[in-house]
């Protein structure tokens, strides 16, 4: 991208999502529609890199809250799935994952700025919800024909709990589908302890949901391969 | 000095204690110790009394929970339906709060106790404060105005009704939040809390700008304390960091105890509120389920020289994870007698 009207308008976007100003930041999308920039551009030069930028932020200083994390994700979601029908070609799916959060857990957040990371990255989302039995997991994924399952979990009991991933992960060998599904986990207990995801039988974690995509695209690579 | 009561009343004095008070925010673990299921441990405040008495006899450390889990709150707001685990905490199963309408149509009771739920809870720390004799302070926990909602309507629409909502909503909500909180602080109080922890983790920097903290949150601390006042009250950060508030918090609230999160900098919160001020270091209580005794004592004795450079401190956990074994929980308080010694030369 040249030092032009889009670095301008993803410095004005920037701005609205540190502000956490929702109205601001769909006003700035709209007017670069409104002047012509394409919804590719807007999608690429201007969304992803925002909720990259602002997301990704938190691994090198710290700064970026969690209400900023949401907004840009929401708003990354909001807009890719508005505007992708307007595409001047269908974007390749990355690959499809289906989410949700462990047996008994009902904090939804995470995975909220998840999925609008996934999203935005051109990946299809299956969204189970909140305290997902582990069996359901493994009966969606195998229905939409998913390659990953994404397990998000708060509490401590709930990310190691019998219902959790561990048992997500017995299904998975039970029914023989560890080479056709990977498991990737996160939350905050994983953050606290990083070999966390290990024992609770995920193949991978991701500390952000800004590192989520490129997690969730190597998994991916390694089903299809 | 023998007490925790004694090693408090130090601190708050401005003298140094014997060592450095230990808060061991061991919950669920009395249903464990009581071989009930949590489910039943709950359900009677003679019950968590017993759990909590028999836990700091067992372990040492300094203080008796007044807490049963963050949900009764909920609970005593009108949420129907907490959902049980047996090896962690309950959780808020009903929302109460799933549209505008809700918010206007929530309504408190002026009388906390003529809740069930409150009045096991006060029966507890009744309990508790008898059972002490005035020798291990008893802690009360409430939520801040500007956390509670998340409880009551989940953490994402309250973002989206604080950040790009209808303020007046977002005010009249927290306005019956703040009138809870405040009833609460005094609730606990009159039932026999020693010190209460005042927890505010959606304005703790993990959440929110230090910007937007003060511009949203800190007037509802301040009101949520106008009237129940800050004695003995301690700002915890709830699962946040909170260093980059400290600053607002002290000028502004008159609170004078600081519990910080473990990836906050003690020094640096020293630096910031100065000699007066009480901080507890809190410990990465995640990590004790398979840290090694050795490293169990390596990262108390960081925190103890941290927190013990100047100043009053207090050595603390988060809310501690049914799973941490119990010989980790004897080394993590065990540590922490020892690292926690002052030198006679300092007292």
């Amino acid at each position: 991208m040249t030092g032009t009207i889009e670095q301008l308008t993803l410095d004005m976007y920037l701005t609205s999502l540190f502000d956490t100003d929702k109205p601001a930041a769909l006003r700035i999308v709209q007017d670069a529609l409104d002047n012509g920039m394409t919804p590719e551009k807007v999608v690429f030069d201007i969304i992803i890199p925002g909720m990259e930028r602002m997301i990704g932020g938190m691994i090198s200083d710290n700064l970026v809250t969690l209400s900023q994390h949401f907004l840009a994700a929401q708003i990354a979601e909001e807009v890719v799935d508005r505007l992708i029908p307007l595409f001047a070609a269908a974007p390749e799916v990355r690959g499809h994952v289906v989410i949700g959060t462990s047996h008994g857990d009902f904090h939804g957040l995470g995975k909220k700025i998840v999925i609008g990371c996934l999203r935005a990255r051109m990946f299809e989302i299956t969204d189970l919800g909140i305290s997902v039995a582990p069996e359901r997991f493994v009966d969606e994924a195998v229905a939409v024909d998913a390659e990953v399952i994404a397990i998000s979990s708060m509490m401590v009991h709930t990310a190691t709990g019998e219902r959790g991933a561990r048992r997500v992960r017995q299904i998975l060998q039970e029914r023989g589908l560890e080479g056709k599904l990977r498991i990737i986990v996160g939350g905050a207990p994983y953050r606290f302890h990083d070999n966390l995801f290990r024992e609770v039988g995920a193949d991978a974690w991701a500390d952000t949901a800004a590192e989520a995509p490129a997690v969730v695209a190597r998994l991916v690579q390694e089903v299809r391969s | 000095m023998t007490t925790g009561m004694e090693r408090f009343a130090a601190l708050m004095s401005g003298q140094t204690p014997d060592r450095v008070p230990i808060v061991c925010n061991l919950l669920d673990q009395g249903a464990r110790e009581l071989g009930v299921s949590i489910r039943e441990y709950y359900s009677r405040g003679e019950l968590v009394a017993e759990g909590q008495l028999a836990m700091r006899e067992k372990y040492g450390y300094d203080t008796l929970l007044g807490l049963f889990y963050a949900g009764l709150e909920a609970e005593i707001m009108g949420c129907h339906h907490i959902i049980y685990a047996d090896n962690g905490p309950p959780n808020v199963g009903h929302l109460i709060i799933r549209k505008p309408e809700d918010i206007k149509k929530l309504h408190l009771s002026d009388d906390l106790h003529a809740h069930p739920r409150f009045r096991e809870l006060a029966k507890c720390i009744g309990i508790m404060k008898r059972e002490s004799a005035g020798r291990w302070p008893v802690l009360g926990e409430v939520s801040a105005s500007f956390s509670l909602p998340a409880m009551l309507m989940g953490i994402g629409q309250w973002l989206d009704l604080f950040l790009n909502g209808d303020p007046g909503l977002r005010d009249l909500l927290l306005e019956k939040c703040s009138q809870f909180s405040s009833r609460q602080i005094i609730a606990l109080r009159e039932a026999g809390a020693d010190l209460i922890v005042y927890a505010n983790p959606v304005a703790s920097a993990t959440f929110i700008t230090p910007q937007k903290s003060r511009q949203l949150a800190l007037p509802w601390t301040i009101k949520d304390l106008e009237e129940p006042g800050t004695g003995g009250v301690v700002f915890f950060n709830g699962g946040g960091r909170i260093n980059p508030n400290l600053a607002d918090l002290q000028a502004h609230t008159g609170i004078d105890a600081y519990y910080l999160n473990p990836f906050d900098d003690i020094i640096e919160a020293r630096r910031i509120l100065g000699p007066q001020a009480l901080i507890a270091g809190a410990i990465n209580d995640i990590r004790l389920i398979d840290w090694s005794p050795e490293e169990i004592d390596r990262e108390v004795e960081k925190i103890m020289l941290a927190g013990k450079q100047g100043g009053g401190f207090i050595f603390g956990t988060m809310m501690m994870p049914f799973r941490i074994p119990e010989e980790n929980i004897r080394a993590l308080v065990d540590a922490a007698i020892r690292h926690g010694r002052y030198q006679p030369e300092s007292v």
